[in-house]
């Protein structure tokens, strides 16, 4: 039968049921019945074949879904009520009246709803008998055939093990005499199961289209590939195996002397073209790595505050990578990559040593300075910049500096070779301090600043060198740092408590009041728990005890007045107390010949 | 089966009661003295009670006064009177 379909339309659960009960060989006298829905058939036909081909669940739930609400409606207003309830003719009349998304088809093909027939228990049984035979075959399809059914909520997908599950309860019912009540609970066991959304045709995939794209994997992936990426950039100068890409930021930052300057962005994305490099090329790595752990450090620096900035300094995230291999991890608040950061950290504090030295690196101060991560970038960029120049002055100025950019080059070349590289990039760093005025004086403080957070250092420097004001931003920066609220005085807790229950005053007084009442009314409260402390404490004494029970609580409420023999305790409690209270102060009795709380 | 003793189910309890700061308050004046879980509750709801009556007895001082606003005074006569009431 499925053979002959051809597949118009996507198949949806709708088609594929329709297909079950016009294929399932009725064995009682339904003729009638299957006459009027021969007529149907060949309308079914094409979608029911697809629906059995294609597998498609959502889609073809909406087509059909459309196309089989009217027919089914007609059916359904057609022959009214459903006298006897057979699995065949509830699921008739549920495509009949599910509303379908599908291409409406003309009335006139509609298959009458089956008329309600003698119910008999023989037929209920056989038919479903053959319904569930029929079951298993279209097994895939029916999986569609909920969907289809199911007229209105978008959140749920049938599965085949809920529908069935309908059948199977629709077959004990049939067991039973009343056929109406079988036919609506077989009805509402199906309707329960077919709770597929009705999506428009266009919605291919409304389930799938639904749900959020995970971006996770993506996310990492990408963010790992920039870090690469400006990592590479990152690489100390030197580096003969850049890829020419990588070469183009150092002309940019070449050319660019200003912070903040707008080539440097330019140069990120280029950097991203390169693929990491483990090895590092010179100046332009250097200035990359720069930039690049500043940049990583800032979207890092939240989980680890100055590792990051050292990390960023010591060397690219490629390189860092390779590095990770053998560096010692030193940081280890550093989240996210986890050979980087080590490696980055490890670079950064020999970084810092190597500021010690006498070169105020920008990187450092920013380090120092800033935590921001928001402006990793700015400080990448800029850090590049003058990176990049700096580092190319310096090592050109400076032999020894030059050698140990020659040194560092080849190093760098070498790429698993942090140590190497990352003193050498760092002297390539200090290179550049020189040139910028006011590192000299955020250097000095850098290293001071540095010696107490090795790992502070490099984003903050990035980032203190975007702004202009380095080492105040330094200052600014370390008071809130240093600065620990030391325990506040007792009165503040305290007042916080009674604050509290001045709030109360002010919500049972239903009127406007004055602050100084407020304050009034917490000198009340002051006394208030003063007397409190007092009766409780005469009262355990008086029980002979060193504990307040509740007793002496219930105790001192009626002597205040409280609680009286017509209101008792509980009563009081019910009144004022949330629930949750209620539950741990009054006795209640459960399961097992339990009482809590225990009397 | 019962329940456990603390505050089990839903932690967003509305108008919670600072039992750590009532805790703390009856240790620092009685540090000799021991208070109990439950009573501590016993205590919220004491003081609930307090000062429920404290605003009842405000209000009706401010509007005895014919005032819109509850004003000091209101309380402080207010406070004399339940204080004077509220003594075990």
């Amino acid at each position: 039968m499925a053979d002959s379909y051809s597949l118009d339309c996507e198949p949806t659960t709708r088609t594929l049921l329709r297909r079950v009960l016009d294929t399932a060989d009725p064995l009682t006298p339904r003729r009638p019945r299957s006459a009027r829905t021969s007529a149907q058939r060949a309308l079914l036909e094409t979608p029911s074949s697809k629906k059995l081909r294609s597998q498609t669940k959502m889609t073809a739930r909406r087509r059909s879904h459309k196309a089989r609400s009217i027919d089914r409606l007609a059916h359904i207003q057609a022959d009214g009520h459903l006298e006897e309830q057979t699995p065949r003719t509830l699921l008739k009349n549920i495509l009949l009246t599910a509303p379908e998304s599908s291409i409406v088809l003309p009335e006139s093909v509609v298959k009458p709803v089956p008329a309600p027939q003698v119910v008999q228990t023989s037929r209920r049984e056989s038919s479903r008998g053959s319904l569930e035979l029929q079951l298993p075959e279209v097994e895939p399809s029916t999986t569609l055939a909920p969907g289809l059914l199911a007229p209105g909520r978008r959140k749920q997908r049938l599965r085949l093990s809920v529908f069935q599950q309908g059948m199977d309860q629709g077959l004990p019912l049939s067991q039973e005499p009343y056929g109406n009540a079988d036919a609506s609970s077989i009805t509402s066991s199906l309707n329960l199961t077919f709770a597929t959304p009705l999506q428009p045709q266009s919605v291919k995939r409304p389930g799938l289209a639904r749900r959020p794209p995970t971006r996770r994997a993506v996310d990492v992936g990408t963010f790992l590939q920039d870090i690469q990426d400006t990592s590479l950039a990152l690489a100390p100068p030197g580096d003969s195996l850049r890829t020419p890409v990588t070469t183009l930021p150092t002309d940019t930052v070449l050319e660019d002397t200003q912070p903040f300057s707008q080539p440097l962005l330019g140069r990120s994305p280029s950097v991203q073209h390169s693929l990491p490099c483990p090895s590092h090329s010179g100046a332009k790595d250097v200035e990359r790595a720069v930039g690049h752990r500043t940049w990583s450090s800032g979207p890092r620096l939240q989980n680890s505050g100055p590792g990051k900035p050292a990390q960023l300094m010591a060397g690219k995230v490629e390189e860092v990578g390779a590095l990770a291999l053998g560096f010692p991890n030193t940081s280890s608040n550093i989240s996210g990559e986890d050979g980087v950061e080590p490696l980055q950290n490890g670079v950064g504090e020999e970084a810092e040593g190597r500021m010690k030295e006498g070169l105020s690196m920008r990187g450092v101060e920013e380090a120092t300075g800033a935590q921001g991560s928001a402006r990793a970038e700015e400080p990448e960029e800029h850090t590049e910049v003058t990176e990049a120049e700096g580092s190319q002055g310096a090592i050109e100025a400076k032999e020894p500096e030059g050698s140990s950019g020659d040194e560092d080059t080849p190093g760098r070349t070498a790429s698993p070779e942090l140590a190497s590289s990352t003193p050498e990039f760092l002297r390539a760093r200090r290179l550049q301090f020189p040139e910028p005025a006011p590192p000299p004086s955020t250097a000095v403080y850098t290293d001071d600043y540095s010696a107490e957070h090795p790992e502070v250092g490099w984003v903050g420097l990035t980032e203190i060198t975007l702004t202009s004001e380095p080492p105040e931003t330094l200052s600014a920066r370390l008071p809130p740092r240093t600065r620990i609220p030391g325990p506040r005085p007792r009165q503040d807790p305290y007042k916080t408590g009674l604050n509290h229950y001045a709030k109360l005053f002010s919500f049972y007084a239903k009127m406007p009041m004055e602050k100084k009442s407020l304050e009034m009314v917490e000198k009340c409260l002051d006394k208030y728990f003063q007397h409190l402390c007092d009766d409780l404490e005469v009262f355990a004494a008086h029980a002979g005890r060193k504990t307040v029970r509740p007793e002496d609580l219930e105790l001192l409420m009626r002597r205040q007045g409280l609680v009286t023999d017509q209101v008792s305790l509980h009563v009081l409690v019910e009144r004022h107390l949330p629930l949750e209270y209620r539950q741990l102060l009054i006795p209640c009795a459960f399961s097992g010949n339990s009482v809590f709380p225990a009397q | 089966m019962a329940l456990s003793t603390t505050v089990s189910q839903r932690k967003l309890i509305k108008r919670k009661a600072p039992r750590g700061f009532l805790k703390r308050v009856f240790k620092q004046r009685k540090p000799h003295l021991r208070l109990e879980t439950s009573s501590d509750l016993l205590v919220h709801l004491n003081c609930l009670l307090f000062v429920h009556r404290l605003a009842e007895e405000s209000r009706t001082n401010a509007c005895e006064n014919k005032c819109g606003i509850i004003k000091k005074d209101h309380v402080l006569a207010a406070a004399k009177v339940i204080l004077k009431k509220s003594r075990g």
